[in-house]
């Protein structure tokens, strides 16, 4: 896990942590609806604080995707690969 | 696994709330009896959690226009207007409200959910992009599934993050903005007029207002929080429902652009479904007049809004937003509101329960919405039941003064 992975995970761990009623430890590998107590609109106001960090928009589109933490992480990475090269090529 | 299991946990939580009393989802109304009364479990309950902001739903010119149509043109038109042809009230609604809402041409579906359905859907594409303010209804979200664009989730009432939003998208992609006049859950308003200009800052971009609760109750002539604003030029299209202050059901969109008209054969939701009946047209047609004819109407709802409003405050309870006919009192948990929402109506009077994830920011609502029908009685009734929720949960301020007076001594 490269050094921004682990930023991103330290922030969306603390964002879940509310949620985390049974007290788990979590990983990338945690299941972010099964394993904490947390609902389809938390997760999504949970991204939009994600969202405001790395200014990205992450479409609703592709929340059906996200179920573990890692699969989040890997969400944020493409995106600002993606907006990366748009503004290379803007540019 | 068989496909309820998903639900387990749905179900269990669902049991969860039906222990603390009745089942607040499936409120049995024996029989209505005003705009304002009903009977339930056998008794006459006061009714302060039906959206009939303007207590048209029993108006003599509103019944009788009702009757009329369904003695004149049946009780159903059972085909949709694309397959089985326009009645003529269909064309009278849609001139109607064209000329009410001051715009060129208007579209009615045969719900509200289905309006923004159908406006959404048919509007946006795959290349498109929708923007949803956080807490729009589910209709909208829906929408936007049906539509296949992507969709962007911008914060609730902010159009600062709109605009941020915005700027990173592509110039030369079709943007159409979604947000709601007046928000049915917390009962707070849109600032129109700010996303009307972050919307013109941007190309390609649309504005769609959906005035689902604020059509007949916002405005100096009931067009909604847009002519409210000031904006009503401003914005692209204008959703609303006739079910909440015309009393009827079915919904409309309304808009300038000249080639809104083609909707018609290309917008899924309106194609493919019944039309709406004649008798709820012709409601929605005298419900409009009566908007024009009543303005006296929107006086005495407001005066009702303030007076709840002012009275629920003052019992010590927190509220979701300033005055207005949706008056949401917060509650510390879904199982305090559970109980709350049980001890309104063991005092006859019936409020909403509104719990997450139907909620904003997790919240636990006891939701109200004002009526013009109310008698000043009434009011003061459903203020009295909440004084006692109050006092139940030790926030009523005779409690917190006795607190200070105890703890001074």
């Amino acid at each position: 896990m490269n050094t921004v992975d682990e930023l991103a995970l330290h922030k969306i761990t603390a964002l879940l942590q509310p949620f985390n009623t049974r007290n788990i430890k979590i990983s990338p590998e945690t299941n972010i609806t099964a394993d904490l107590d947390i609902d389809s609109v938390a997760v999504m106001d949970m991204i939009m604080e994600v969202e405001e960090d790395y200014e990205i928009s992450f479409p609703v589109n592709n929340l059906l995707e996200i179920k573990k933490v890692g699969d989040l992480l890997d969400a944020i990475g493409a995106l600002r690969q993606s907006d990366a090269l748009l503004q290379a090529n803007a540019g | 696994m068989g496909i309820f299991d998903k639900f387990a946990n749905l179900t269990d939580r669902y049991a969860e709330l039906r222990k603390l009393g009745r089942d607040p989802f499936a409120v049995k109304i024996e029989k209505i009896l005003s705009a304002t009364q009903a009977v339930i479990e056998g008794r006459d309950v006061l009714l302060a959690g039906t959206n009939n902001y303007l207590g048209l739903t029993f108006n003599d010119q509103c019944v009788e226009a009702a009757s009329e149509a369904v003695l004149q043109q049946g009780t159903g038109t059972t085909g949709s207007r694309v397959a089985n042809g326009t009645y003529a009230t269909h064309s009278q609604l849609e001139q109607r409200l064209a000329e009410f809402l001051d715009s060129r041409s208007a579209i009615v579906f045969s719900t509200g959910y289905q309006a923004n359905l159908g406006t959404i859907a048919g509007l946006a594409g795959p290349d498109d992009y929708v923007l949803i303010d956080a807490d729009c209804h589910a209709s909208i979200y829906d929408a936007c599934r049906l539509c296949g664009a992507t969709i962007i989730r911008f914060r609730h009432n902010s159009p600062t993050d709109l605009n941020k939003r915005l700027s990173r998208l592509d110039p030369a992609a079709n943007k159409l903005i979604a947000v709601e006049g007046l928000y049915s859950m917390l009962g707070d308003i849109a600032p129109l007029a700010d996303f009307v200009k972050v919307k013109d800052a941007h190309e390609n971009a649309y504005l769609i207002v959906d005035e689902a609760h604020s059509l007949g109750v916002f405005g100096d002539t009931g067009k909604g929080v847009a002519e409210d604003a000031g904006v009503l030029k401003g914005v692209d299209f204008i959703v609303g429902t006739f079910s909440k202050s015309l009393g009827s059901i079915g919904g409309f969109c309304v808009s300038d652009h000249p080639e809104f008209d083609m909707m018609r054969v290309f917008s899924r939701p309106y194609m493919f479904t019944a039309s709406l009946a004649p008798s709820n047209a012709a409601t929605a047609l005298a419900a409009l007049q009566e908007i024009d004819a009543n303005p006296e109407l929107r006086t005495t709802l407001w005066r009702n809004a303030h007076n709840l409003h002012d009275g629920i405050a003052a019992a010590g309870l927190s509220l979701g937003a300033a005055p207005s006919p949706v008056v949401a009192v917060k509650m510390p948990s879904i199982e305090v509101a559970a109980y709350a929402w049980n001890l309104m109506l063991d005092q006859g009077v019936y409020v909403n329960l509104a719990v997450p994830p139907g909620t904003p920011n997790s919240l636990s609502l006891l939701r109200v919405s004002v009526s013009a029908a109310h008698s000043d009685e009434q009011i003061e009734t459903i203020v009295k039941a909440f004084e006692v929720v109050a006092h139940e949960l030790g926030v009523h301020p005779d409690q917190q003064r006795g607190l200070k007076v105890s703890a001074g001594d």
